[in-house]
């Protein structure tokens, strides 16, 4: 009896077979309203810029339908356009190890402390993205300049004797990139060390690690994947704002992001500025693509 | 070798704000001695271990281990090693590399290390699952390489903290037998903090009865099971009734004075008080009537516990129970009369 049923392939009756259909549409049905919004505000944007930056451009006209790789040409061979990719790349990069670095700092910080600080200390780090980015850009006005606030702090203080300005300085850009991005990087790395008993850092102390090496061989291991996300989301913030940098930076401080909003709003040069959105989109992905090859262990330690 | 004691504390005393945890609680660990801090929660046990594992700080006191004073040490400069009550195992690492980790700390070399984690894992019966992770194991073998980790360190006191209250009751006897067995061939000298009674009888060699701060009794097993100091003892250690008494006059009256049918071979003097007696020693039946105390009363209800009945009575306002393994059965309303010794009974005012 057994033997029959092992060597011939089981007869599915018709409401079984039904229900298989069913096991196999269901994962899309219950994503579909994700995969809707996904495709309607992200994917025919994307595909409506990709075929922009291919139209051709002539004066007085925002674009003229054509194909051309010419914006491309430019935007690769061109210097201001190739030094801008730069120093977007290197504002981001350090931006985003400075936020990484103060987040991780904070978040154990509000990890470690007992649990009735933690509401305050969260509320804390909220704050910013109550404000609009706007807002802040203000209050940086505030902070920055020579009768501001960190000038007047640093000269009562006696620790300079003339007022200074850092407004409009690649410094005060550095710092208003950091302040937006600190708050997600912060929650991301509270979320991955809420996963950590902290008997584990005692444990480690126990067994005759100290502080600096307990954190190399335990925490730093268990938080990794937190820092990359961390890490990669800082960056792309970074890498795509462009208010902040060009209202607290210097003039000459070109980002992509401030290139791309002169060429769509100032120069009218749609072709152009989609051409160069795009390559911010490459430089994104490949981003994304080297931390997460990075994270090579992709298998859960709390199974 | 000093001939110092594994553990000295020397009055500790540690607070937390208003709630003062530890309060003047001293006590020595002789080497290869087995010593058990029982008491519930919030009694100061765990305090008290993590006082000796260095995680807190005392306010006042003295620590020493092996004669050395430590509580000035941070943990990793003790010569402690804790069992956690969740393993704190690195799930991160593998079996073998858990068990190493303090040895690397310890910088012991390499062929030594090897061996001793061996050893350590056959200790605990986990050879062969050196290179599996903490998430593919069960519970009761996270508990065992947590075991091995500590062990491997040779440290001079184990510390243990309620490493079993997170397992199910059969793996939990299986392991404290193992622990008993690994005490026995190894004689290491270990502090164990638990809520379980039966835990502590089992495996130590001493217990300290720890309530409100304070250890409140520090003797061999039996002799905290037989002659408990107080009454919490009494009551926190084996089951047992409470009989809430009135003596006035030779009477015996419960608490609304209503006289009641007990019979004391020697009645205390006149006043208020608490009888307590150990179900197990109260008897039913034919061996009542011969009991030195003796009270009738009717039964109330009856569970079956398997080997025995468990009866509870009613006399007036007092209420006893006691286990009855019997051919007879009694139904509720019944009335009988029960007995016991008067060296099973303790009487506290």
């Amino acid at each position: 009896m057994t033997a029959v049923t092992e060597t011939h392939a089981p007869v599915l009756t018709t409401e079984a077979r039904r229900a298989r259909r069913v096991e196999r549409l269901l994962p899309w049905a219950l994503m579909s309203p994700a995969l809707v919004i996904s495709i309607i505000f992200f994917g025919i944007p994307m595909l409506l810029m990709l075929r922009m930056s291919f139209n051709e451009h002539a004066p007085q006209r925002l674009y003229v339908p054509g194909f051309t790789a010419r914006h491309y040409v430019q935007l690769l061979t061109e210097e201001r356009f190739v030094n801008a990719v730069w120093t977007t790349m290197k504002l981001s990069l350090v931006a985003s190890l400075a936020t990484l670095i103060i987040g991780y700092a904070f978040a154990m910080l509000v990890w470690l402390k007992p649990a009735r600080w933690r509401l305050a200390f969260i509320g804390l780090a909220l704050c910013p993205l109550l404000i609009s980015e706007i807002s802040i850009i203000f209050g940086w006005w505030m902070f920055f300049p020579k009768n501001g606030l960190l000038s007047y702090a640093l000269t009562s203080a006696g620790i300079l004797s003339d007022k200074i300005s850092l407004m409009y300085t690649e410094f005060a850009a550095f710092v208003g990139l950091v302040y937006v991005t600190l708050p997600f990087c912060f929650f991301i790395l509270l979320s991955i060390l809420d996963g950590i008993d902290k008997r584990l850092i005692e444990a480690s102390g126990d067994l005759g690690a100290k502080p600096l090496t307990t954190f190399r061989e335990v925490l730093l291991p268990l938080t990794w994947t937190g820092i990359l996300v961390a890490f990669a989301q800082s960056f792309i913030w970074a890498m795509g704002t462009y208010a902040t940098p060009s209202a607290l930076g210097p003039d000459t401080l070109w980002t992509m992001g401030y290139l791309i909003q002169e060429q769509m709003l100032g120069k009218s040069n749609w072709p152009l500025a989609s051409a160069f959105s795009m390559i911010l989109v490459v430089a994104v992905a490949v981003v994304m693509m080297f931390t997460r090859s990075l994270n090579a262990r992709r298998t859960s330690f709390h199974a | 070798m000093t001939t110092a004691p594994a553990l000295e504390l020397d009055h500790i005393r540690r607070t937390y704000g208003l709630v003062t945890a530890v309060d003047d609680v001293s006590l020595t660990v002789a080497k290869g001695e087995f010593l058990t801090l029982l008491g519930p929660s919030g009694s100061g046990k765990t305090s008290t271990l993590r006082l000796i594992g260095g995680f807190e700080r005392p306010d006042s006191g003295e620590i020493r281990i092996n004669g050395r004073r430590v509580d000035h040490l941070p943990p990793y400069a003790r010569d402690t090693a804790t069992i956690f009550q969740t393993g704190a195992l690195f799930p991160h690492k593998t079996v073998a590399e858990n068990v190493v980790y303090g040895l690397k700390m310890h910088k012991i070399d390499k062929a030594e290390s090897e061996k001793r984690v061996k050893d350590a894992l056959a200790m605990v019966r986990l050879t062969g699952f050196e290179q599996r992770y903490p998430a593919q194991l069960s519970g009761g073998q996270k508990q065992r390489v947590a075991l091995a980790r500590s062990m491997a360190l040779r440290p001079a006191i184990l510390l243990f903290d309620e490493p079993l209250s997170a397992l199910d009751l059969s793996l939990r006897l299986q392991l404290r037998a193992e622990i008993k067995r690994l005490h026995d061939e190894l004689g290491f000298s270990a502090i164990y903090v638990t809520h379980d009674q039966s835990e502590a009888m089992a495996m130590s060699s001493r217990v300290a009865v720890m309530n409100k701060g304070h250890i409140v009794q520090i003797d061999k097993p039996d002799i905290i099971f037989h002659e408990p100091k107080s009454e919490f003892v009494f009551t926190f250690i084996g089951e047992s009734c409470c009989l809430p008494v009135t003596i006035r006059n030779g009477e015996v009256r419960d608490k609304s004075g209503e006289p009641v049918d007990l019979k004391l071979a020697r009645p205390p003097a006149a006043g208020e008080w608490r009888l307590y007696v150990r179900p197990s020693r109260v008897v039913m039946g034919e061996a009542a009537a011969a009991a030195e105390n003796r009270i009738a009363a009717n039964v109330a209800f009856a569970e079956f516990l398997g080997d025995v009945y468990r009866y509870h009575f009613k006399s007036g306002a007092l209420e006893l129970f006691c286990d009855y393994g019997g051919p007879e059965r009694f139904q509720p309303g019944d009335r009988c009369v029960v007995g016991w010794d008067s060296a099973h009974m303790s009487v506290f005012q």
